[in-house]
């Protein structure tokens, strides 16, 4: 018997069974792949909280709304959610007032329906893959777990072997196996934070596009 | 107004920074922890039921005095020498002059052994020295030899069967030939204690300890070991 285990990372991820191997592959590109939506979520949600708050300041600083809007027009790519679901409004808005004919209820109606249609896709773009942190989050967890478990039936395969049973025999294979338990755990608890905390921003950014969307209205009625 | 189709600026920062992230936590692992696992280093305890005991070493007897006699003609003169100027002026201040006289012969008697060590001090050094490590290592040896009698005598000790009505002074010795696997060629009754039962008992324990501990140096053996004189008393 060796007197000495080389217990290091790469030697116990070298010694172990090829399942536990794949499960851990498994769980590094999950947890690259969630550590990679991560950090681009935190940027979008900022940036988006950014413009949004820029916009807040800038519509209600100045009240010319064809400014606003020619403005927002100019600059398309830099727009953020709020400014879209504005420009959405306006020229649903300014669309129907030229049509003539149409009551006042009706033109609002319309107007509103193109924000909430725009409100829609941009909660959709925010929201998007923030559903795959989720998956990452409950499930890497078992996925560690099952491929411990094989590790460890394997370890104590092994020990049926041996007569004299001790720790050392099945020490390495256990210490082997937890690994992909550490890995799941590793993909795991960053994702639902990550998740947990978007899925908040995003509740908070939805509500302030929606009563953007309510006084736009307003603003929009008394024009009219 | 609001196409679908938008850039989206951060996918390869991102892509990078979730790289980096795991770069840092697996070398943290890798560099972090020491995987090496080192085992506790092993200790061997030997229980013994009594110490070595001096007084069985016939050796021991021949090295006392050797380890004793190096020091003395180094050391007398010195330690006697300073106390004698001190000694001398005091007399001559609070004594009368009579007693002076019968003093004064002293001194002159003293001095002569002064020189003696001064001048064969480096001889004396030499030899000294050589004594010195003679004597280290008998004392070493000694200190095997102790050290196995000591052994056989416990173990042999065990499995004594103490007949009843033994008187305590009762002093069994032993001439034992011993073979170098431990095994107990001979062991002959040299002085009887006077009591046919514990002779017989601890002739009987001398047989039942084969084989008995011997140390490892076959010199060692061959010098002490293979006739052993063992002295049993009831107490001890």
């Amino acid at each position: 018997m060796e007197v000495t285990q080389d217990l290091s990372f790469v030697h116990m991820i070298e010694n172990a069974s090829v399942l536990v191997q794949l499960v851990l592959g498994l769980l590094l590109l999950a947890s690259l792949i969630s550590w990679w939506y991560i950090f681009r979520k935190l940027f979008e949600i900022k940036l988006a909280t950014r413009q949004t708050a820029a916009f807040e300041d800038a519509f209600w600083a100045n009240s010319d709304l064809n400014r606003l809007y020619q403005d927002i027009a100019a600059a398309q790519d830099e727009a953020g959610s709020m400014e879209r679901i504005f420009a959405a409004g306006f020229t649903e808005f300014i669309k129907l007032k030229k049509k003539h004919g149409m009551d006042n209820a009706a033109v609002m109606d319309g107007t509103r329906r193109a924000m909430r249609a725009t409100y829609q896709r941009e909660m959709d773009n925010l929201e998007s893959h923030l559903s795959f942190l989720a998956t990452v989050g409950s499930v890497s967890p078992y996925v560690g777990l099952f491929g411990t478990v094989w590790g460890i039936m394997n370890a104590f395969r092994g020990l049926a072997n041996v007569g004299q049973a001790t720790l050392a025999h099945v020490a390495p294979g256990i210490a082997e196996a937890l690994v992909a338990t550490a890995m799941g755990l590793f993909a795991a608890i960053p994702a639902v934070v990550a998740y947990n905390r978007y899925v908040h921003e995003v509740t908070r950014l939805s509500s302030r596009f929606e009563s953007f969307m309510e006084e736009f209205s307003n603003v929009l009625q008394r024009q009219s | 107004m609001s196409t679908l189709v938008r850039s989206e600026p951060y996918k390869l920062p991102a892509g990078l920074l979730a790289v980096a992230v795991h770069a840092v936590f697996f070398g943290l692992l890798y560099f972090g922890f020491d995987w090496q696992t080192q085992p506790p280093q092993g200790m061997v305890v030997d229980l013994w039921d009594s110490l070595p005991t001096t007084k069985l070493t016939a050796d021991k007897k021949t090295e006392a005095p050797r380890k004793v006699e190096p020091p003395k003609p180094v050391e007398t003169p010195k330690v006697v020498e300073p106390p004698k100027p001190v000694e001398q002026p005091k007399p001559e201040i609070a004594l009368p002059d009579k007693k002076k006289q019968p003093e004064k012969p002293k001194p002159v008697v003293k001095p002569e052994p002064k020189p003696v060590p001064k001048v064969d001090i480096q001889a004396q050094q030499q030899a000294a020295a050589e004594q010195a490590a003679e004597a280290a290592q008998a004392a070493a040896r000694g200190r095997v030899l102790d050290e196995y009698v000591g052994r056989i005598r416990a173990k042999i000790r065990r499995n004594i069967v103490m007949p009843p009505d033994v008187a305590d002074d009762a002093l069994a010795i032993f001439n034992v030939t011993l073979l170098p696997d431990g095994s107990v060629l001979v062991a002959k009754l040299k002085k009887s204690s006077g009591n046919d039962a514990y002779d017989s008992a601890v002739e009987r324990a001398i047989l039942k300890s084969q084989p008995l501990p011997l140390p490892p140096d076959v010199t060692l053996f061959n010098r002490n070991f293979r006739n052993l004189e063992l002295k049993f008393k009831p107490k001890e």
